[in-house]
C-alpha cells in the first residue's frame, strides 16, 4: 500500500514528462511491439480462417520451411553481396560526402546563396524513385538518352545501358548519392550550426587556419552524431533500397547480377505464390542480422569511446 | 527502486492498451453477430461490396437507388466499396488477412488472384448455394465457366458471362498496311510476317514494324501450368506431360525467329524492359502487334486508338483456364449472409434492370434509354463509369453507338466455337514447392523478357536459363505438377 501511494507520488512528480512520453509510447507499442507478435507468421503455412488472430493459429506450423527460399540457391550469394556491398558503399558515401558537404556548405560567407545550394541539394530527396527512374531513363535510352545522343554527336557507339551489368554499380552509386546527400548532409549542418562559435574565436587568435579549424574543432565536433548515424545505418545494412534497384534499373533482366538484392529477390520469388509466410520470414532474418550487427557494432564503439555508443 | 517501478508502470500500461486493443476487436465481432440474427426476421441485409476500378464519386448515390430494388425484390440493401486497380490487390490481401467483415468480393486470375486466395481460404465455397439460391447463374453461364473455374473439385466465385476462349491475333495499323499494299493473306505464324515486317522497315522508317514490349511471349501450341512460367503442356498431348517450354522445339524456333527479327530492327531495341506499348499505339507509328481478341475488337481497338486497327488470327479460340477466371465475383468465407449474397449475385447476372443500373448508374440521371436495346450516357456519367466486365453476365448491359444490333448473339457464337484447352479446370497447386518456386522465379526472371522479345541470342542463353532453373529446382516443381495433373486426369477420366 505503502509502495503504492510512493509509486503514484512519483508518477505525480513526473507527470509532465510521462506525458510528453505517452504519444511515442502508444505508437511504439502500436506499431512496433504489437506487429511483433506476427512475426510468428514465419514459421507458419499462413492460411484463411476467421480473423487475423484465429487465422495465426489454425495455420500450420512449418518451421524453419519459410526461410528455405533464401538460402535455395547460388542467388543467395549473389544476392547477400549486392546488398552488403551496395549499403556499405552508401553508408560510406553517406557519411564522408555528407560531411564534407556540410562543412563546404557553413563555409560559405554568402548566406543566402548556401541556403539555394542547400534547397537544391535537398529536392530530390523527396522524388519517389519512380520518378528518379524516369530521369534515369531520360540519359540512358538507347536511342532516345541523352547519354547515348552526345557519345554519338562525338562519332562513338551507343551503348545500351540496360543490358550492360558491369556500368551499374557505378549508376547506382552515383543515383543514391544524388538523391540522398542533401539530406544526410543537412543533418551534419544543423549540428555544425550548433557548436560554439567561441570555440572557433579563441582557434583563430590562436592562428589556426580553417583546415586546423575544421580537423580540431568541427570533426570532434561531429563525432559522436557521426558514430551514432553509421551505427543505426549498420543496422539497416541487410534493408536494401527497393525503389533504386526495381524501378532505376527497370527491372531489367540482364542487369540481375549487380542488381538482385535481398528485397528485390523476395518480390521477384514471391509475387506469384503471394505466401505471407515466406515475406515474413525474409523480413525477420533481415532484422535479426540487422539487430545482431547494430549490438556488435555498437559493442565496438563502446569499446573505444562509451559516450558515441547508442546504448 | 523507482527505477523498477518506473519499468513495471510501463509494462502495465502496454497490457492495457494490449487489451484495449483487443476487446475493441471483441466489440465488433458482437456487433456481427447481432446483425446477423436480424436476417431471420426478415429485415433487410446489408451486403457489404469489394470491387476494383476507379472509385466513383456517385457510388453511394447509385446504391442507394440499387438497394431500394434489391430491397424489395431478395430484402437486401448493398453498400459498394471501391478499390482502384493498382491498390486492389494489396488491400484485398490486408482485408481478408485481418479478417474483415465482407460479403462479395471481385476476384480474377489477374487481380486478387482467384485459385491462390480460395486456397487459402479467403472464399466461400458456392457449389450448394449455386443449387439453391443461384439456379439463374447456372441458366446463363456457358457450363465451361464453372467447369474450369473449380478449384480442388469446388467453385469458389461466380465467373461473368462474356468471351469464353482466347483467341491470339495479330493487329495492324490499318494506314500502314494499306501505304504498302500488303494482304493478310496467309498470315498466321511468326514466321510468315517476315516480309510484311521487312517492307515496313524498308518504306517506313519512322515505324516500329512489330512492337513488342517486355509482357510479350510468342505463341507457341502449348498450355501453361502458371502464367509467364516454363512449365507447360502441350495442346493436343493426350498424355499431359509437363514440358519445360524452353526446351520445346516450337519454343526454340519462336525465339529464334523473335532474335532474327531483333537484329533486323523489326522490334525495338528496349523491348526488355518496356513496360507498355500504349505509348506507342497513341502515337500510331507502329505496324503491327500481337493481342487477343474477342468479338468485334478491332472496332474497341479502333475506336480508343483513333485509327483502325485490322488483325488476323495466330491461333486457334481456345478456353483456357485464365479465360475463364478473367472475372468474377466471389463470397467472402467471413461472410455472415452467404445466401443473400448468392441472391443478389443470382439477380445481378439474370436482371437487366439491376445489371445496368450498377453498371450504368440511374436512368435519366446518368444514362438514357433510347430503344428496347440502345442507351446513351449522359454528362453526368463522368461521376459514375464503371468497368462493366467486372460485375458479371456483360450480355445483359445496353449497348452503345456504334454497337452492332447482334453483339451478344456473336459473343454467344463465338463462345460456342471455343474448345477446351488440354489443362482448363486443372490448377497447379504450389503449396507443396513454393521454396522451390520462389528460387525458379528469380532464375526465371533473369531470362524471360530478354529472351521472348529476341533481345538475346537464343543459341547461347537458353541453356544458360535452363540450367539455372534446374540448379534452382524446376525439377521437383515439374515431378509435382505431373504428379497432380495425373491425379486429376485419373479423377476426371481424361
Amino acid at each position: 500500500m505503502k509502495a503504492l501511494r510512493r509509486h503514484l507520488k512519483d508518477v505525480n512528480r513526473n507527470r509532465a514528462l510521462l506525458l510528453m512520453v505517452l504519444p511515442a509510447t502508444v505508437w511504439f507499442i502500436c506499431f512496433s511491439y504489437l506487429p511483433m507478435l506476427g512475426t510468428i507468421i514465419s514459421f507458419k503455412e499462413y492460411r484463411f480462417s476467421g480473423n487475423f488472430l484465429s487465422s495465426i493459429i489454425n495455420s500450420k506450423w512449418v518451421g524453419f520451411d519459410n526461410f528455405k527460399f533464401l538460402f535455395r540457391t547460388d542467388d543467395a550469394y549473389i544476392i547477400t553481396r549486392n546488398t552488403i556491398l551496395y549499403n556499405a558503399v552508401f553508408i560510406f558515401i553517406g557519411l564522408v560526402l555528407a560531411v564534407a558537404m556540410a562543412i563546404v556548405l557553413s563555409e560559405i560567407a554568402n548566406k543566402r546563396l548556401a541556403k539555394w545550394y542547400q534547397t537544391g541539394m535537398f529536392l530530390p530527396y523527396f522524388l519517389s524513385w519512380v520518378i528518379v527512374g524516369y530521369f534515369v531513363y531520360s540519359f540512358l535510352s538507347f536511342d532516345r538518352g541523352m547519354v547515348n545522343r552526345i557519345a554519338t554527336a562525338f562519332g562513338a557507339d551507343p551503348v545500351q545501358w540496360y543490358s550492360e551489368p558491369a556500368y551499374w554499380p557505378l549508376i547506382l552509386v552515383l543515383v543514391f548519392t544524388w538523391k540522398s546527400l542533401g539530406y544526410n548532409s543537412v543533418i551534419y549542418l544543423a549540428a555544425i550550426m550548433g557548436i560554439d562559435k567561441s570555440l572557433y574565436e579563441a582557434a583563430m587568435i590562436d592562428g589556426a587556419n580553417k583546415w586546423q579549424q575544421i580537423r580540431n574543432i568541427t570533426i570532434p565536433m561531429l563525432t559522436p552524431l557521426m558514430t551514432i548515424l553509421t551505427l543505426l545505418a549498420i543496422g539497416r545494412i541487410f534493408y536494401a533500397d527497393f525503389g533504386l534497384f526495381y524501378q532505376v534499373t527497370r527491372d531489367s533482366g540482364t542487369l540481375y547480377s549487380v542488381t538482385n538484392v535481398i528485397d528485390t529477390y523476395v518480390y521477384r520469388g514471391l509475387k506469384t505464390t503471394g505466401e505471407i509466410g515466406m515475406s515474413t520470414a525474409a523480413g525477420l532474418y533481415q532484422s535479426l542480422v540487422g539487430f545482431v550487427l547494430v549490438i556488435t557494432s555498437n559493442y565496438i564503439v563502446r569499446k573505444f569511446n562509451k559516450d558515441n555508443a547508442l546504448f | 527502486m523507482s527505477n523498477t517501478r518506473k519499468k513495471l508502470s510501463i509494462g502495465l500500461t502496454s497490457i492495457l492498451a494490449t487489451s484495449l486493443f483487443l476487446s475493441a476487436c471483441g466489440d465488433n465481432k458482437a456487433a456481427n453477430n447481432s446483425s446477423a440474427s436480424g436476417e431471420n426476421k426478415g429485415e433487410a441485409v446489408e451486403l457489404s461490396w469489394y470491387t476494383i476500378g476507379t472509385p466513383q464519386k456517385d457510388v453511394d448515390k447509385v446504391m442507394a437507388e440499387v438497394s431500394k430494388y434489391t430491397k424489395e425484390k431478395i430484402g437486401v440493401t448493398v453498400k459498394m466499396t471501391m478499390i482502384d486497380w493498382g491498390d486492389y490487390n494489396q488491400k484485398m490481401q490486408v482485408l481478408t488477412a485481418s479478417g474483415s467483415d465482407m460479403d462479395i468480393m471481385f476476384t480474377a486470375s489477374w487481380a486478387f488472384d482467384y485459385v491462390q486466395n480460395a486456397r487459402k481460404g479467403a472464399f466461400a465455397p458456392i457449389d450448394e448455394l449455386l443449387e439453391t439460391n443461384g439456379q439463374g447463374i447456372k441458366q446463363v453461364l456457358d457450363p465451361a465457366f464453372l467447369e474450369g473455374s473449380k478449384v480442388d473439385g469446388k467453385n469458389y466465385g461466380v465467373p461473368a458471362n462474356k468471351e469464353l476462349p482466347a483467341q491470339e491475333v495479330w493487329r495492324f495499323n490499318k494506314k500502314v498496311l494499306e501505304e504498302n499494299n500488303l494482304s493478310l493473306d496467309g498470315v498466321r505464324s511468326l514466321e510468315s510476317l517476315e516480309p510484311l515486317l521487312k517492307t515496313v522497315k524498308a518504306n517506313n522508317p519512322d515505324v516500329m514494324p512489330l512492337q513488342v514490349d517486355k509482357n510479350y511471349g510468342p505463341y507457341v501450341p502449348y498450355d501453361y501450368l502458371i502464367e509467364k512460367f516454363p512449365l507447360a503442356v502441350k495442346l493436343d498431348d493426350t498424355s499431359y506431360k509437363v514440358v519445360n517450354i524452353f526446351e520445346t522445339p516450337e519454343m526454340k524456333q519462336a525465339l529464334a525467329t523473335m532474335n532474327k527479327y531483333y537484329k533486323a530492327g523489326y522490334v525495338p531495341t528496349e523491348a526488355a524492359t518496356l513496360e507498355s506499348s500504349t505509348d506507342v499505339i497513341a502515337t500510331g507509328q507502329w505496324f503491327a502487334d500481337k493481342a487477343t481478341t474477342q468479338p468485334f475488337a478491332d472496332n474497341v481497338w479502333s475506336m480508343s486508338a483513333g485509327y483502325p486497327i485490322v488483325s488476323t488470327p495466330q491461333s486457334d479460340a481456345l478456353i483456357y483456364n485464365v479465360s475463364v477466371m478473367g472475372s468474377m465475383q466471389a463470397i467472402s468465407a467471413n461472410s455472415k449472409h452467404k445466401e443473400k449474397a448468392m441472391d443478389f449475385l443470382n439477380l445481378l447476372n439474370t436482371d437487366p434492370v439491376l445489371r445496368n443500373m450498377v453498371d450504368s448508374g440511374i436512368e435519366g440521371v446518368h444514362y438514357k434509354k433510347l430503344d428496347d436495346k440502345y442507351m446513351e450516357n449522359l454528362p453526368e456519367s463522368k461521376n459514375y463509369d464503371m468497368p462493366t466486365f467486372s460485375f458479371g453476365n456483360v450480355m445483359l448491359t445496353y449497348l452503345v453507338e456504334g454497337d452492332p444490333e447482334n453483339k451478344w448473339e456473336e459473343f454467344k457464337k463465338y463462345n460456342d466455337s471455343g474448345k477446351p484447352a488440354v489443362l482448363l479446370g486443372f490448377n497447379f497447386d504450389p503449396s507443396k514447392v513454393s521454396t522451390e518456386i520462389a528460387a525458379v522465379q528469380n532464375a526465371k526472371e533473369a531470362f524471360w523478357s530478354p529472351l521472348m522479345t529476341g533481345t538475346v541470342d537464343p543459341e547461347k542463353y537458353v541453356p544458360q536459363a535452363i540450367e539455372k532453373m534446374k540448379a534452382a529446382g524446376l525439377d521437383k516443381i515439374m515431378a509435382e505438377a505431373q504428379s497432380q495433373i495425373d491425379a486429376w486426369k485419373a479423377a476426371n477420366n481424361k
